[in-house]
C-alpha cells in the first residue's frame, strides 16, 4: 500500500511538471532579450519594458475590467430575475420561455457571429464597449438562467407564500428573501463568466473595433497573429494578461468547480 | 376572489421578470441565428444581399475545400477519447488522496483559467523547429528524431490536437473528480472481499457509476473540439499551412472577415449549427435509450 502511494505521488509529480511547464517557460522567456532567447546566456528586463511600449497595457487591463464588469452585471440582473420568475412565478408560457432561453446554449457562437456583427454595426454599437458587453451578456445568460432557475427551485414555496400573505409584493420577496439566499449561485456565475470573458478572443476581436477599447486578450491575440513581435515580449504580455484570471481561479476554485459541474443531472 | 387576483399578480410579475433575459437572448442569439439561415441562401457582402436559394449549399457540398475542412474536424475528434481517458486517470490518482493531492489538484485545474491565446503562443514555441519538443528529444538522447510538426498540414493538426488535449485536462479532471466523490465505496469493499482485483473493480463497479459523468465530459469535449478552438488556431497556425488546421469554426471567420464573403460565412455557420444540433440530439437519444 505504501509503495503504491509513493508511485502515485511520483506520477502526479511528473504530471505536475507537464502542466506547469508552460508557465515556467513563459516566466523564463519573458526575462530574456531576443538574443538571449536564441541562445545567449543571461537574463534581462528588456522584454518587460518593451511590452509596455508595443501595447497600451494599462488601458487594455482597464478595458478588460470594464467589459467584464458590464457584461457580468447584466447577466446577474437578467438571470436572477428570470431564474426567480421561471422557478417560482410560473405563468402559462413559462416552460416555453425557459426552454427558449436555456436552449440558446446550443447555438455555437460562430453560427451567429456574422449576423450579430452586421446588426451591431447597423445599430451603431460598434464604436464603444457596448456591442461586446451585450454579446458577452447574451452568451452568458442561458447558462446563468439555467443555474439560477435550478437554485431558486430549491427554495420552498411556503417561504414565499408566507411572505406574500404577510403583505410583501413579489418584487420585495425577490429582493429581500430570494436574492440574499442565492448569493452562492451568483458568485459561481461571476467567477465562471469572469474567466470566460477575460480569456475570450473572438467576440472582442470583432465587436471592439476601436483599438482603444480592446481588451488585453484581444490586444495580445492581435499582436501574436501579426508575427512581428518577439516571443520574449509576447510572453511578458501573456503573463500580465493571465494573472487576473489565475488569481480569481486560486481564490474561487470551489465556486468555479461548482459552475463547471452544474450541468450534470442528478 | 382574492387568490385569483394574487394569482394574476404572480403571473404578471413572472412575465415581467423573465422578459429582460428573454429579450437579450432573442436579440443577440435568436435573431442572428434566424438571419444566418436566411442569409445562407443569399449572396451577401454584409450590405447588399441577393437571394439564390439552396444552391449555395449544393455548391459548397461540391467544393473539395469544404470537405477538407470537415476532415480536419473529424480528425480532431480523434483527440476526444484521449482527452477523456487521461483526465479520468488523473482524477483516479487524485482520489487516492495521497500527500499533497490538493496542491496537485490546483495545478492540474490551472489551464481552465488560461486563455487559448496564451496557450496557443506557448504551444507554438513548443512545437517549433528550434522549439522545446526537439530540445526535449535531444535531452533524452533521441536527437535523431527531429520534429517539425507545424510546417506540414497533418503535423500542424497533430500539434493543435495535442494542445487541445493538454488544455482539456483541467475541466475533465474536475468532472471526474466530482464523479468519484459520489461513488459508493461499500461496493468496492464487497467486491474486494469476493476477491476482485483493482482493475476489475474499476471496470465493473467504478466505471458504470461514472456513466453520467463520462457522458457529460464527452459532450463538453466534443463541443469544445468543434467550437472552442478558434483562438488557439488563430494564434498558433492561422488555419494553415494551406488548409491544414482550418476547422469549420475557423472557416466561418475566414470566409466572412478575411475574404468578405458574408453569405458563405453565414452558411458555414448554419452548417456548424446543424452539426451541433444533430450531435446534441444523438446524445439525447443515446441517454434516453439506455434508461
Amino acid at each position: 500500500m505504501k509503495l503504491k502511494n509513493s508511485f502515485t505521488f511520483l506520477l502526479m509529480s511528473v504530471l505536475a511538471v507537464v502542466m506547469l511547464y508552460p508557465f515556467g517557460f513563459m516566466i523564463n522567456t519573458s526575462f530574456k532579450s531576443k538574443a538571449q532567447f536564441l541562445g545567449e546566456p543571461g537574463h534581462s528586463l528588456i522584454s518587460w519594458r518593451k511590452i509596455f511600449s508595443v501595447m497600451p497595457v494599462g488601458q487594455q487591463l482597464l478595458n478588460s475590467t470594464l467589459v467584464c464588469a458590464g457584461a457580468i452585471a447584466i447577466i446577474l440582473f437578467v438571470s436572477s430575475l428570470a431564474g426567480f420568475a421561471l422557478a417560482k412565478l410560473t405563468f402559462r408560457f413559462s416552460p416555453v420561455v425557459l426552454l427558449g432561453i436555456v436552449g440558446a446554449m446550443l447555438i455555437p457562437l460562430q453560427s451567429i457571429i456574422i449576423p450579430a456583427y452586421i446588426n451591431a454595426s447597423n445599430w451603431h454599437l460598434l464604436s464603444g464597449y457596448w456591442a461586446a458587453i451585450l454579446v458577452y451578456a447574451a452568451l452568458g445568460t442561458p447558462f446563468a438562467t439555467f443555474l439560477m432557475t435550478s437554485y431558486f427551485r430549491g427554495i420552498p414555496d411556503e417561504l414565499i407564500e408566507a411572505a406574500v400573505v404577510d403583505g410583501l409584493s413579489y418584487a420585495n420577496v425577490f429582493r429581500r428573501i430570494a436574492l440574499p439566499l442565492s448569493v452562492p449561485a451568483l458568485i459561481t456565475i461571476v467567477v465562471l463568466q469572469f474567466i470566460q470573458i477575460w480569456d475570450d478572443l473572438l467576440v472582442g476581436l470583432l465587436f471592439l473595433q476601436d483599438q482603444n477599447y480592446r481588451t488585453i486578450t484581444v490586444g495580445l491575440g492581435a499582436l501574436a497573429s501579426g508575427r512581428t513581435t518577439d516571443v520574449t515580449v509576447l510572453m511578458a504580455g501573456s503573463i500580465i494578461s493571465a494573472i487576473p484570471a489565475i488569481v480569481v481561479y486560486l481564490i474561487f476554485q470551489k465556486q468555479l468547480v461548482n459552475g463547471l459541474t452544474a450541468g450534470i443531472g442528478k | 376572489m382574492r387568490t385569483s387576483a394574487l394569482h394574476q399578480q404572480r403571473a404578471r410579475t413572472g412575465m415581467l421578470f423573465s422578459a429582460p433575459a428573454f429579450l437579450l437572448v432573442a436579440a443577440f442569439l435568436g435573431l442572428p441565428i434566424y438571419q444566418a439561415m436566411y442569409y445562407s441562401m443569399t449572396k451577401w457582402d454584409g450590405i447588399v444581399s441577393k437571394w439564390i436559394g439552396p444552391d449555395t449549399f449544393i455548391r459548397e457540398f461540391k467544393s473539395p475545400i469544404f470537405w477538407r475542412v470537415l476532415e480536419n474536424n473529424a480528425l480532431l475528434l480523434l483527440a476526444v477519447p484521449v482527452a477523456i481517458i487521461v483526465p479520468m486517470g488523473i482524477a483516479y490518482m487524485l482520489n487516492e488522496k495521497v500527500v499533497g493531492w490538493k496542491f496537485f489538484r490546483t495545478i492540474y485545474f490551472l489551464p481552465t483559467a488560461i486563455s487559448w491565446v496564451v496557450i496557443g503562443m506557448v504551444s507554438l514555441r513548443f512545437f517549433a523547429q528550434q522549439g522545446l519538443l526537439n530540445d526535449l528529444l535531444k535531452g533524452f538522447g533521441l536527437g535523431f528524431i527531429h520534429t517539425d510538426l507545424l510546417s506540414s498540414e497533418r503535423g500542424a493538426l497533430v500539434a493543435v490536437g495535442i494542445t487541445f488535449i493538454w488544455s482539456m485536462v483541467g475541466t475533465n479532471s474536475i468532472i471526474f473528480l466530482t464523479g468519484m466523490a459520489t461513488l459508493d465505496m461499500s461496493l468496492n469493499e464487497a467486491a474486494r472481499m469476493d476477491g476482485a482485483n483493482s482493475l476489475r473493480i474499476f471496470w465493473n463497479i467504478t466505471l458504470p457509476q461514472l456513466k453520467r459523468f463520462i457522458q457529460f465530459s464527452f459532450i463538453i469535449t466534443v463541443i469544445s473540439a468543434f467550437t472552442a478552438l478558434f483562438s488557439l488556431i488563430f494564434v498558433m497556425t492561422g488555419g494553415g499551412p494551406g488548409f491544414g488546421t482550418t476547422t469549420l469554426e475557423f472557416f466561418v471567420y475566414q470566409s466572412a472577415f478575411s475574404r468578405g464573403n458574408f453569405g458563405m460565412g453565414a452558411m458555414l455557420g448554419v452548417i456548424l449549427f446543424f452539426i451541433m444540433a444533430i450531435l446534441g440530439s444523438a446524445q439525447l437519444l443515446l441517454i434516453r435509450n439506455k434508461e
